[in-house]
């Protein structure tokens, strides 16, 4: 009853907790060790769980969780594991009518007890009512946290109470969805309308508002995800990790581990030299490193029979460090005398050269055009600024996880990944093998916003203890060490000096940006967002920086939305200085020409703006700086965004059989975005045909053609393409010879590269928020959004919609309290998981009106652009600019958290 | 998770004689209520390994919530959803049903326990963590020079933990009293007894001893029927701690305040009830202007670090509109 009495154990053990170690490990430091012996066998208990009606008698280890017992030994794996210590509800499943996280009951308390899970809502092959309404709102995104989604709102459903918008949310407050489809939720279990714009022009399948193919799976727990995958003989791998921020390994003892019984392999960098190639573009990088270079850096890999006697096994491992001083920020990185983390020194060379495989000596990436000096030195009103913004989580609901397979020399890997293409090359390219003999599987995979590009470490390592043990191996993170490897939005620091003319025409932008990338130079490091704007002199110089923090990857519209937050508030400062109203000096000045001089292929960013300004109702509802008095403070904000729409090789194969049916083969995984649905839906329009004639084939690289990956907001247009281009070769057959006879079928396959001449193609937004700041309780409250988005022709208007507020709603949580967050003293992030990061909850959500500006973009498939980064980019800006007129106050580090608000009052 | 034995006592003593027996076998035994935070903070290793848990939800009759002339009794096992939800507890201790909502998610209050919330350990980060604190019988309170936005203003030293609770703010401000059972038997401890400042104890956060269990709480009928409310700012809006919070009961006739109750949560290693501020309040009429002399008596001698000053404006704002709030002198 009491959580824990202290006293029986710090009487007999105090010395034994801490006290010889003074930093905290991933696993046990070494004062634990010398009592490890061979453990007994665990005490087991023979319990009757009744599981969706059905009683089981069963004999559980005392210490397995109830969602380990659905999962492992009921083969129920529709509940998921997203963080296993009660953070964020994937686990959720009722327990005696009541809604618990499994991830947090012991299986034994659970004897005699009824359970529910996802797999009992459906009865007869009916569907729960509460299914079909997810189905219908596009509640899943994703889908790895719907079953919790669903097991919450069953128990608030089954409570019999009256369902009102409160109470919703309420009842699904403690079931985090990081694709951020909250409001899609909520709406699911309020039944209020499935709220998205409808399509201007809509042709025969595109533009018609499509509940995604795979909607079903994702609500009945049917969808595998890369943790579900058990195999015969699998063994469990584990990774013991740097208690250091930067050390060098001076011995590592792994005998007591590989004594251990059950435990197959141990990897370290003594025993395995493979290069993970892909996680750093500037330096050599292995699975296992020396020196270690941040908190959290792996250092051994244990394959053992199961996963507590992995863990188990990691923590006999003994390493000796040598601490070395570390330095965790980016101008301190640059100091002189800092330590250097890299052979190279501090200062990366810039990504561009390092991504075009030339010279890569190191600096900063520099743009230019005009005079900024003379730009400056002519302008009416110059603001001088400087900017901070944070590392800030993914924090996708799916661990990494992969499961590992050799068969006759061949390799296959369930993974999650957003690109299994390029997984399986890098994979192979690891290994020395060709392409063919690696086989990446994903067939769902739960989130990743940009961090599960590529190959991770997790299969490479998987591999290598797989190919050592001769079994299939499972290597699984916890949430914790999922929030410290590769992961979140580079750190920046950005100063500014910014001139306009008296008029409010823009007339110079001088930006000198520092980015924190961590050991590693994985990502771009970029500080995006100036090129919004029309202006003749612009500099702008970013230096990426080694540092000993966690790598930071994509996120997101990796480089935007911080740098957003920059030069927004920078010139909101001068919409300030000059009194012009931010609308005005947005339609005055913002970009018309890509860097005042490429053509855009379709435009409708001052469609956006004017579109989105009358939604919003903005001339009615802007007012004055601080224009009210008391302690709650209303106020109004924009910010424009653009992203790239690339065009680029990719494949299709398109398969038309006898019985009608038209088998698509596309390179996807479908990270949440619903890119099987808008294929599909182009591939049944392109061969005007129906979509429940459409059949994918997806997720796999042995079935599946290439694809560049599902990043950089690429799909629709990429492999949209191909489709269409194999679609008119399948008519021209069909043309030619007729429909396939019995047994036969038509094949055609696209692989175009295509490329743009002297134009560029975005897409763009712009976006209009209302908050109020309590400056008293430092909190700050959305009360009207409004996104415009251009992104050419919306292919389907419901999923289109959910991208468009979960990217919002994303960068509030950017805007307002997400941050890992560093202890200067010791440089270990004190906040790692849903809990301590403080990411998004239901009850953070705000409603958000989308506006779609269709623009006609004569080179996508059916006029199609991009979406998925866009939605993001002018968050935080916006919401600071609002800050900024509500209060009078500008803050100008991220997050804008209570302490920062208060403290900008005083 | 190391393996362990879980064990199922059917009565207290069983329980009380489990948790004797193991540590005077050398292992580590903990009793689990929900066991939700315990089974947290074994899988991240922030205590020894247990041997045994001790579960104590079979144990008959902690569970209900009994009210009588003398006041409410309310077992140790009673989840906090039960609490929140209880009719008597809504509209005869209203800070407490409040309170009891103010935690953390619709699946913590299903299965935590009121005991368990009260009796639950710091949720400072570098507690979190595992870093070799004070609290841990570390050398040292990392926050003092660390990330200390989240610390203690009031009651610090040598740990800077705030004391996590919701319920026990509440608790504190009805003067309820706690029913504690264990090897010498059972004893009553007023809520304002029951917790510890680090200075007097830095191992614990309450008078707990060994093999010690908080079996139950008794309401006091002085302060049934007098309104209350739990004002609770998070730096999100669920699943997380008070970042400041009070809890506030107030006994009025007409205008008239005959007697207040104020104690303020996330301040402090332990619920921090505030006399100044209710003498403030005490056989006077609430304005506003009385509402902001409390505010600023409650606030008297905080001692903020370098990242938490903030608390003191939030903590000062939060009682002035409580007070005014409940008052309906707002």
């Amino acid at each position: 009853m009491t959580g824990i009495t202290r006293r029986s154990f710090l009487g007999r053990s105090g010395a034994g907790i801490a006290a010889t170690a003074t930093l905290p490990a991933l696993t046990t430091g070494p004062q634990q060790k010398a009592a490890a012996q061979q453990p007994g066998p665990a005490p087991r208990t023979r319990i009757a769980l009744t599981v969706n009606g059905e009683t089981h008698s069963l004999e559980v280890e005392d210490r397995w969780t109830l969602v380990e017992v659905l999962r492992d030994h009921l083969e129920l794996t529709g509940t998921r594991i997203g963080c296993d210590r009660g953070e964020c509800g994937a686990c959720t499943v009722l327990l005696d009518g009541k809604n618990i996280f499994a991830c947090s009951y012991l299986a034994v308390w659970a004897d005699g007890k009824a359970v529910e899970t996802v797999e009992g809502l459906a009865r007869n092959g009916v569907l729960d009512p509460l299914q079909e309404a997810f189905i219908a709102h596009d509640a899943p995104q994703c889908g790895f946290c719907t079953s919790g989604q669903l097991m919450s709102a069953k128990a608030l459903l089954s409570e019999g109470t009256e369902v009102t918008e409160a109470n919703v949310r309420e009842a699904l407050a403690g079931n985090i969805c990081r694709c951020s489809n909250f409001l899609n939720y909520q709406a699911a279990v309020a039944r209020g309308e499935p709220g998205h714009p409808a399509a201007a022009d809509p042709l025969r399948v595109v533009g018609r508002p499509t509940p995604r193919l795979d909607a079903l799976e994702r609500v009945t727990g049917q969808a595998r995800y890369s943790p579900d995958i058990r195999l015969p003989g699998m063994l469990y791998a584990r990774i013991l990790r740097s208690p250091h921020p930067h050390a060098l390994i001076r011995a590592i003892d792994v005998q007591a581990a590989l004594d251990l019984d059950g435990v197959a392999a141990v990897l370290t960098h003594e025993n395995c030299d493979i290069d993970w190639a892909s996680g750093d573009l500037a330096n050599r990088r292995m699975l296992f490193n020396n020196p270690v270079r941040y908190y959290g850096d792996a250092v051994a890999a244990v394959a053992a029979t199961d996963r507590h006697t992995a863990e188990a096994a990691a923590q006999l491992i003994e390493v000796d460090y040598d601490t070395l001083p570390f330095v965790l920020d980016a101008e301190e990185a640059l100091e002189p005398d800092a330590v250097p983390i890299q052979p190279g020194g501090n200062l990366a060379p810039p990504f561009g050269a390092l991504r075009g495989g030339g010279a890569a000596v190191p600096g900063p990436a520099v743009y230019e055009r005009g005079d900024v000096e003379t730009g400056l030195a002519e302008s009416d009103v110059v603001i001088e600024d400087h900017y901070v913004s944070k590392h800030h989580n993914n924090a996708q609901m799916e661990p990494r996880t992969a499961v590992a397979e050799w068969e006759s020399g061949k390799l296959t890997i369930w993974t999650p990944t957003q690109g299994i293409t390029n997984c399986r090359d890098d994979i192979a390219a690891a290994f020395g093998l060709p392409n063919e003999q690696v086989r990446v599987i994903c067939e769902y995979m739960g989130g990743g916003f940009g961090n599960k590009n590529q190959c991770q470490d997790t299969d490479l390592i998987a591999a290598e203890l797989a190919r050592r043990t001769e079994r299939p191996v499972k290597l699984e993170l916890t949430r914790k060490e999922d929030f410290l490897s590769i992961h979140g939005r580079w750190p920046t620091s950005q100063y500014y000096r910014v001139g306009a003319k008296r008029d409010g025409t823009l007339h110079a932008i001088e930006l000198r940006g520092y980015s924190g990338m961590g050991p590693h130079i994985k990502s771009s490091g970029d500080i995006a967002g100036i090129d919004f704007y029309q202006c003749p002199n612009v500099s702008k110089a970013v230096h990426t920086v080694h540092t000993n923090v966690t790598t930071s990857a994509n996120y997101r519209a990796p480089s935007y939305p911080q740098g957003v937050f920059g030069i927004a508030s920078v010139l909101d400062r001068i919409c300030d200085e000059i009194d012009m109203d931010p609308l005005d000096f947005h339609l005055k000045n913002a970009t018309r020409r890509y860097r005042d001089a490429t053509p855009y292929t379709s435009y409708g960013l001052i469609d956006c703006i004017e579109q989105g300004a009358e939604a919003f109702d903005w001339r009615n509802r802007r007012r004055p700086v601080e224009a009210d008095a008391g302690p709650i403070k209303r106020g109004t904000g924009m910010a424009i965004g653009a992203f790239t729409a690339r065009l680029g090789l990719s494949n299709a194969v398109l398969r038309l059989d006898d019985a009608g049916t038209l088998w698509l083969h596309a390179g996807v995984t479908d990270i949440g975005t619903g890119a099987k649905t808008t294929l599909a839906m182009i591939a049944a329009e392109a061969m005007e045909m129906d979509l429940d004639q459409v059949e994918i084939v997806w997720g796999d690289t042995d079935r599946s053609p290439y694809s560049v990956g599902e990043s950089g907001s690429r799909t629709t247009s990429h492999t949209g393409y191909a489709i269409v281009e194999a679609a008119e070769d399948l008519k021209r057959q069909l043309a030619e010879r007729g429909p396939p006879g019995p047994g036969e079928e038509l094949v055609a396959e696209a692989s175009p590269n295509p490329s743009l001449d002297g134009e560029q193609r975005y897409s763009f937004a712009a976006h209009f928020v209302e908050l109020e700041v309590d400056t008293e309780l430092g909190g700050v409250q959305l009360t009207k959004y409004v996104a415009a988005h251009d992104s050419g022709r919306i292919v389907n208007p419901l999923t289109a919609t959910s991208q468009v507020k979960g990217g919002v709603i994303q960068g509030i949580g950017m805007a307002l309290h997400e941050e890992l967050l560093y202890d200067r003293n010791t440089g270990i992030p004190v906040n790692p998981g849903y809990y301590g990061a403080r990411i998004m909850t239901h009850l953070d959500t705000v409603p958000i009106d989308v506006v779609f500006v269709e623009t006609q973009d004569a080179h996508g498939p059916m006029g199609a652009k991009s979406i998925g980064e866009s939605t993001i980019i002018p968050v935080v800006g916006a919401i600071a600019n609002a800050i900024f007129n509500a209060t009078g106050k500008r803050i100008k580090e991220l997050p804008i958290s209570r302490d920062r608000v208060i403290g900008a009052m005083s | 998770m190391k393996a362990f034995e879980n064990l199922s006592p059917a009565t207290l003593d069983e329980a009380v004689e489990l948790l004797g027996t193991a540590r005077a076998n050398g292992e580590i035994a903990y009793p689990a209520g929900g066991g939700s935070d315990l089974l947290g903070m074994v899988k991240d290793e922030l205590v020894p390994a247990p041997d045994r848990i001790v579960d104590l939800k079979r144990i008959p009759g902690l569970d209900s919530i009994r009210s009588s002339e003398n006041g409410t009794g309310i077992g140790g096992l009673v989840t906090v959803d039960a609490l929140a939800d209880d009719e008597r507890i809504r509209s005869r201790y209203p800070v407490l049903a409040e309170a009891a909502t103010a935690v953390g998610t619709p699946q913590i209050r299903n299965t935590g326990t009121i005991a368990g919330n009260v009796c639950q350990r710091p949720w400072c980060w570098y507690f979190r963590q595992g870093f070799a604190c004070l609290k841990r019988g570390g050398d040292r309170c990392y926050s003092v020079t660390g990330e200390n936005q989240q610390h203690a203003i009031f009651g610090g030293g040598p740990s800077f933990i705030v004391h996590p609770s919701d319920i026990a703010n509440a608790l504190v401000a009805l003067d309820a009293e706690f029913q504690v059972t264990g090897p010498n038997g059972e004893r009553s401890v007023p809520a304002s007894d029951f917790f510890v400042l680090p200075r007097e104890n830095l191992q614990r956060e309450n008078v707990l001893e060994s093999e010690e269990l908080l079996i139950g709480i008794s309401l006091p009928s002085a302060h049934a029927d007098r309104p209350g409310a739990y004002r609770k700012v998070m730096d999100r809006e669920a699943w997380t701690h008070a970042v400041v919070s009070v809890a506030l009961t107030l006994d009025m006739d007409g205008a008239l305040c005959r007697d207040a109750r104020i104690v303020l949560g996330g301040v402090a290693p332990i619920p921090w009830r505030v006399p100044a501020a209710e003498d403030v309040l005490r056989g006077r009429q609430i304005t506003a202007e009385l509402a902001q002399q409390a505010a600023d008596a409650a606030l008297e001698g905080a001692q903020p670090l370098a990242k938490n000053g903030y608390k003191v404006t939030m903590a000062r704002a939060l009682v002035r509109r409580s007070v005014l709030e409940l008052s309906g002198a707002a």
